[in-house]
C-alpha cells in the first residue's frame, strides 16, 4: 500500500478526544514513515504488535527514571556548559546550529555512539551524518529529488556504520565480555541504548542492518526533535517576555516555569505536524465514524493540540499559565499516545509535575534544562540579523536563528 | 475509594511509568512486565485514575465491584 494510491480512503482527525482514541487503537498501525524507509524501515516506531512489544520492552530497560536522573544530574549539565562556552565567549551563536550540536552531544551519549578522538572535526562528521538521517526520516516532507536523496542517505548510513557504529559496538561487546568474566561490574557498563540492545540481542536477534537503523533513528530522533524544541522554546519565551517582562526572573530562576514554557511550545509545535495510521481491520470510533480496513487515518496534530474544547478559546496562543483539564498533558498529543508514545518523552521534556512535586527530586528534562541555561547566558535576538525559516522542507523549522549571548 | 487494579500483561510495554509514579503500588515481574502490588488498594481512586491515564499502552485497567471504570 502506498500513500499515492488514489483509491485509499483517508480520514482526518482534528479533535483531541478522537486523536487519543486513534492512537490507542490496536488495529491502526504506524504509517508516518512509509516514505522514510531508508532510515526508518524497521525501527521501533515503525513496528507493530508482538514485534513492537518485544523490542520496546527491551529498550525500556534503559528508559527508566533512574537513568534519566543520572543523565540530567550527572552528565548533561557538564556537556551543556562545555558545548555552549565558546559561543558565550564569542558573544553570539546561531541557535539552530547550536541546538543540533548540543543535542547531538547529548544524543550520542544516550544512543551509545562514541567519539574516541574527542575532536571538533570528529563531532562535525557525526553531525553531518545525522543531518542525512534527519532528511531520511522526514523524506515525506522533502522538497528535493526523493529517490536521489534516499540513495545518498543509504550511503551515509553505511559510512557512519563503518566509522562510528562498528567501533562503538566492539567496545561494548568487550565490556559485556568483561562483565561476563567478572572483571567489571554492572556500574562499569555504559548506560546507553546500544549497550541495552546488545545485551538484549538474545531476545531480539537483530541483524546488523536493523541495529544500524535503530541506533541511527535514536540518534536523529533524540537530537533533532530536541534541537527544534530548543530553538522554538527560546523563540516563544522571548516573545512572551516582550509582552510579560515581569516573568524575566522566572526564566532564569524557576525551572518549573521554564519546563511549563517548553511544554507549551511543544504543544503548539509538535515535532511532526501530523500522525498517520493504516487500518489493519475495520475500526469504529466513539464518535460513530467507521474506518474501513485499508484506510489511512491522518491525525492533524496542529489542530488537535489547538482544540478549543480542551485548551480554551486562546488555544492557538502561547500561554505558560494555561489551565488544563484533568488527564490532558500540557504538551497535548505531541508525544503521541498508546504504544508509540515517545519513548524519550520524560528524558526530553521531563515528568509533568503534580501539585505535591518537590523541585529537588523533579525530573525537568534535557530541553528545559538547556533552555534555562541559555537564558542564564543572556540569550536574546540579534536585532541586526532576524531569524529565517528553513526553505528545504515543508515542515515549519527555523533555518537560522542568530542570537546574542552575554 | 480505591479500585481493583489489573495490568493487561499482553498490552504492557514496560514503560515503567506506573512503577516510577507509584512504587508502592506497582512493580515489575520477572519478565519486566508491570503488575500491581497489594499497595495498589491503598491508593485513592483519583490517583489510580491518573496513573491509568498516564499508562502509554492503556494496560492498566480499574474495576469497581467487578465493573470496569472508564479512565479516559
Amino acid at each position: 500500500m502506498t500513500t499515492t494510491d488514489p483509491i485509499v480512503a483517508t480520514f482526518t482527525i482534528s479533535s483531541f478526544e478522537a486523536a487519543k482514541e486513534v492512537y490507542r487503537q490496536k488495529d491502526l498501525r504506524q504509517a508516518l514513515y512509509d516514505e522514510g524507509e531508508v532510515v526508518m524501515g524497521d525501527v521501533l516506531v515503525n513496528l507493530h504488535g508482538d514485534e513492537h512489544r518485544k523490542r520496546r520492552r527491551v529498550e525500556n530497560r534503559i528508559f527508566r527514571r533512574e537513568t534519566f536522573d543520572h543523565y540530567e544530574r550527572d552528565l548533561f549539565p557538564q556537556v551543556t556548559e562545555v558545548t555552549v562556552a565558546p559561543y558565550v565567549a564569542a558573544g553570539g551563536v546561531d541557535l539552530v546550529q547550536l541546538g543540533h550540536e548540543l543535542m547531538l552531544n547529548l544524543a550520542a551519549l544516550t544512543a551509545g555512539i562514541d567519539r574516541p578522538e574527542g575532536t571538533a572535526e570528529e563531532t562535525r562528521r557525526l553531525y553531518d551524518y545525522m543531518q542525512w538521517f534527519i532528511k531520511g526520516a522526514t523524506l515525506a516532507h522533502s522538497t528535493e529529488d526523493k529517490p536521489a536523496l534516499a540513495a545518498r542517505i543509504q550511503r551515509a548510513l553505511e559510512e557512519w556504520d563503518e566509522e562510528f557504529l562498528k567501533p562503538s559496538v566492539a567496545r561494548r561487546k568487550t565490556a559485556l565480555a568483561a562483565l561476563e568474566a567478572g572483571e567489571i561490574t554492572e556500574n562499569d557498563l555504559p548506560r546507553d541504548i546500544l549497550t541495552t540492545l546488545l545485551r538484549g540481542n538474545d531476545e531480539l536477534a537483530l541483524p546488523a542492518f536493523a541495529l544500524r537503523r535503530e541506533i541511527a533513528f535514536f540518534l536523529l530522533a533524540s537530537a533533532h526533535t530536541s534541537a527544534t524544541a530548543f530553538v522554538r522554546s527560546i523563540d516563544h519565551i522571548l516573545g512572551w517576555l516582550a509582552d510579560h517582562p515581569e516573568d524575566a526572573e522566572r526564566v532564569t530562576g524557576d525551572p518549573m516555569f521554564v519546563q511549563r514554557c517548553v511544554h507549551e511550545t511543544v504543544r503548539l509545535n509538535p515535532s511532526s505536524p501530523v500522525g498517520m495510521r493504516w487500518a489493519l481491520a475495520p475500526v469504529s470510533l466513539k464518535s460513530g465514524t467507521e474506518i474501513p480496513q485499508g484506510s489511512k487515518v491522518v491525525i492533524d496534530l496542529h489542530a488537535v493540540n489547538r482544540d478549543p474544547e480542551v485548551f480554551g478559546p486562546d488555544a492557538a496562543e502561547f500561554n505558560p499559565y494555561r489551565e488544563l483539564p484533568a488527564g490532558v498533558g500540557p504538551f497535548g498529543l505531541s508525544f503521541a499516545a498508546g504504544i508509540h508514545v515517545c519513548i524519550g518523552q520524560d528524558l526530553a521534556a521531563g515528568v509533568v509535575p503534580r501539585a505535591d512535586t518537590a523541585p529537588e527530586e523533579h525530573l525537568f528534562g534535557l530541553v528545559p534544562g538547556a533552555v534555562r541555561y541559555m537564558f542564564n547566558q543572556g540569550v536574546r535576538r540579534d536585532p541586526a540579523d532576524p531569524p529565517q525559516r528553513d526553505a528545504q522542507t515543508q515542515r515549519p523549522y527555523w533555518g537560522t536563528y542568530p542570537a546574542l549571548l552575554g | 475509594m480505591g479500585y481493583q487494579v489489573r495490568v493487561d500483561k499482553d498490552v504492557c510495554i514496560s514503560s515503567g511509568k506506573c512503577v516510577a509514579d507509584a512504587p508502592a503500588a506497582f512493580r515489575f515481574d520477572d519478565d519486566e512486565i508491570a503488575e500491581p502490588t497489594t499497595g495498589a488498594s491503598t491508593l485513592s481512586g483519583d490517583l489510580l485514575v491518573e496513573i491509568a491515564r498516564n499508562c502509554p499502552s492503556g494496560a492498566i485497567r480499574l474495576f469497581e465491584q467487578g465493573v470496569e471504570v472508564a479512565v479516559d
